[in-house]
């Protein structure tokens, strides 16, 4: 557990800086996170990834699958790496509010 | 209730060091002088400057135990040989240090004045924390996804397979071939291959272009829709009944799909736990060939399978040497010959091959959110490494030291493109078109 | 061989030392039989190379950064311990001694007296850095700092044997301490040194990790 303060804002976060609580996220966490992460300013290709990320999140608990989020927004996989320069498990998940995932990641 | 149960624990932790007829358990509990020499040969002595991040130090921890419980001089007279008794306190900077402090990178044990295996008493005393129930939480998530589903993301099989038709897709596209094929569950093949869960999940270009090498080189292979998982957590957390579950998954399946050879993607602690550790964890030798797909790609390249034009790779690359394949695995040279024949720009970092430093994420600290902090942390002296090289490229054969490599390259601002070495050889690839006329 | 009316001193180091030398031998004979390793993965270099190497090259100075990043502590630990084993093999010298009468020669007087003096200020420096060192009185239990003190005087009191006469009594007191404390300390690590080099020659070797690939190799290939 830790504290992360963005903007005079505090979110508890685990050591990743992964929220501790996905249910206080809404847009301006998301903006507050990206952010923290050098990503000044989203545009709608970040929003078309975050949205399809905490849509499949608040329906099957986990993070999409990275075919899923090129499919479903027109992306492609080297697009979304250039949007989240953190890959989108670090980059785009934490955005999205969402736990870390397992794994190598 | 409870402090009974814990007693019980401890005493089974206490017996794993009571392995009389261990002869490596029995030499590395007794051998390390504590000269202190190996501070300066470990990233976290270095980037946090404090006593307790020296090996020597995490040796200590559990050889004191060890004192403590099993010699007459420790029990008789504790004080007077460093022995210690197996308390909370300890506990807290056994978990501390063995899991949240040392990437098992081994860099100190070449350099240990003695020649001390450093990481096997650290697993051995990771191995006591795990029959304690103290292994750190998400560590121990990431292997209980591997033991429920069969691989380490929990990625369902459906969705898996779904990301497999599309990469074939793609690569049926790329190679204007729409007979390219990523085989799916099938029998009686040369090879069975085997990915990091994080490539169809998030990294997926790194299965294309394994793809197009095996397209090139005309092998038959299948991937398992199931159990195609590398990695192994097991040998992290140290509890070897789940290490030796998840390396049955993976011996299984090859009997069942009757494979001829387990190629091993890249990966670096996967590599390790399933060619060296897997065995003895199953206790009974492999009937199939065991090789990494470094050691395979080479030989692609030595018969001639597949050609390359290293021109296509022109910009400076570097390599990062993933510690469990190079020094760990003696693929220091097949890894550059590799590269050699791949990239036309090459800087070696400094220092490189077997005295090469970890990236910071081994050991499964990449899991361990606990410690992310000191991961970043020790991050910087690969940070610094690869910027004194000035490359643009960095390559390496682990999607863990990927992982981490990612996080440095955004963290210490490097301005880097990390690729695995299939994406580079990929990238080199020649390939006449075999659509027919 | 003739019989002799030894000092109670003189008694006392012989006992010692061979209570050593049966604890360091019965373990050696232990560690001995208990064998390598048993490993059902298939090897893919070579354990007997490894092992080699790992007795040679991989102890090169050249290989290890305890060495050629500690150059002035590396240096006084070599001297130190071949001032520890010449004093070790003079202790048999001079056993020898008791019982047949032979002058020990003057040259190796001379020799000894200068390596021991030089082994006793290494022991002596690197007994002082981990008194001052933060980082090893952290590392420190009493066990180091009794392990230097008695070989450091036991390389003393052999040079007091070699140059002031009727010193017999103290050198066989420190050398029966001395003996004692061999098999209990860490200068056990005497026996556990070579069992450890066996080891990591044994996991390297047989991973073809160990010996370490020339330079370059790949581009013969």
């Amino acid at each position: 557990m830790a504290l992360l303060e963005i903007d005079g804002r505090v979110f508890d976060v685990d050591g990743d800086g992964f929220l501790t609580d996905p249910q206080i996220w809404n847009n301006e966490v998301a903006e507050l996170i990206a952010k923290a992460d050098g990503i000044e300013g989203m545009n709608d290709k970040h929003w078309s990834v975050i949205k399809i990320i905490r849509d499949n999140f608040e329906q099957h608990g986990n993070a999409p699958m990275i075919r899923k989020i090129c499919q479903e927004t027109g992306l492609k996989l080297r697009e979304i790496y250039e949007l989240f320069p953190l890959g989108p498990a670090r980059g785009a998940c934490k955005i999205a509010g969402l736990p870390k995932p397992d794994g190598c990641v | 209730m409870k402090s009974a149960d814990n007693k019980k624990r401890r005493e089974e932790a206490l017996e794993l060091l009571n392995q009389a007829e261990n002869s490596k358990l029995l030499t590395n509990l007794n051998a390390c002088v504590r000269c202190g020499l190996c501070a300066q040969s470990c990233m976290y002595y270095k980037a946090l400057n404090e006593p307790r991040f020296i090996p020597s130090a995490k040796v200590d921890l559990v050889s004191s135990i060890y004192r403590r419980y099993y010699t007459v001089t420790g029990k008789v007279a504790p004080a007077l040989f460093g022995a210690k008794s197996l308390d909370q306190d300890m506990e807290e900077r056994m978990v501390d240090l063995l899991f949240g402090a040392c990437t098992m990178c081994g860099r100190c044990v070449k350099h240990c004045s003695i020649g001390v295996d450093i990481p096997f008493v650290v697993r051995k005393g990771r191995e006591m924390l795990a029959v304690m129930d103290m292994v750190p939480k998400s560590l121990q998530s990431t292997v209980d996804a591997a033991l429920n589903t069969g691989n380490n993301m929990a990625i369902p099989q459906e969705e898996f397979v779904d990301t497999i038709k599309w990469m074939e897709e793609e690569l049926v596209d790329e190679m204007g071939d729409p007979e390219a094929r990523i085989p799916l569950d099938e029998t009686d093949k040369e090879l069975f291959y085997t990915l990091n869960p994080r490539e169809p999940k998030f990294f997926p270009l790194s299965i294309s272009a394994m793809a197009k090498i095996f397209y090139a080189a005309g092998e038959s292979w299948t991937l398992s829709s199931k159990f195609y998982d590398v990695t192994n957590y097991g040998f992290f957390n140290a509890n070897n009944g789940e290490a030796a579950q998840i390396a049955g998954y993976l011996y299984d399946e090859i009997h069942k799909l009757r494979g001829k050879r387990l190629i091993l993607g890249e990966c670096g602690h996967g590599s390790r736990a399933h060619k060296w550790e897997g065995p003895n964890y199953l206790k009974k030798g492999y009937d199939f060939d065991i090789i990494t797909v470094v050691e395979l790609i080479g030989e692609y390249i030595r018969t001639g399978k597949i050609v390359l034009d290293k021109t296509l790779n022109s910009v400076k690359h570097t390599i990062h040497d993933p510690c469990n394949l190079v020094r760990n695995g003696g693929l220091v040279n097949e890894i550059r010959f590799i590269v050699n024949r791949s990239v036309s720009d090459l800087i070696e970092m400094s220092p490189y091959g077997d005295d090469n430093f970890c990236c910071g994420g081994g050991g499964g600290s990449l899991a361990m959110s606990e410690y992310n902090d000191r991961r970043l942390k020790i991050g910087k002296i690969k940070a610094d490494q690869i910027a004194a090289t000035g490359a643009k490229v960095v390559i390496t054969p682990c999607h863990n030291c990927v992982d981490q490599l990612l996080q440095i390259n955004h963290t210490y601002k490097l301005g880097v493109t990390i690729k695995t070495i299939a994406e580079v050889v990929a990238d080199a690839l020649v390939i006449e078109k075999r659509i027919k006329d | 061989m003739r019989l002799v009316i030894m000092e109670w001193y003189k008694y006392s180091a012989l006992i010692a030392a061979s209570i050593c030398l049966a604890t360091f031998l019965y373990r050696l004979i232990y560690l001995i039989s208990l064998g390598l390793p048993k490993d059902l993965s298939k090897e893919s270099g070579s354990v007997t190379k490894g092992i080699i190497y790992s007795f040679t090259g991989a102890m090169s100075p050249k290989e290890k950064e305890s060495a050629y990043l500690h150059l002035p502590t590396y240096t006084a630990g070599v001297v130190f311990h071949l001032g520890i084993f010449s004093a070790l093999l003079f202790f048999i010298w001079t056993v020898f001694t008791l019982f047949i009468s032979v002058e020990t020669p003057e040259l190796l007087s001379v020799v000894l007296i200068i390596l021991l003096t030089l082994s006793a200020l290494s022991g002596i420096s690197i007994l002082l850095k981990r008194v001052f060192s933060e980082e090893l009185r952290y590392l420190s239990c009493a066990d180091d700092y009794i392990s230097n003190i008695l070989s450091t005087s036991a390389l003393i009191a052999t040079i007091i044997l070699l140059t002031v006469n009727n010193s017999e009594a103290l050198y066989f007191i420190i050398m029966t301490t001395l003996f004692l404390w061999m098999p209990l300390g860490k200068t056990k690590h005497l026996l556990y040194f070579f069992f450890a080099r066996l080891h990591l020659g044994f996991f390297y070797g047989r991973r073809g990790a160990w010996p370490k690939a020339k330079n370059r190799d790949y581009e013969i290939s």
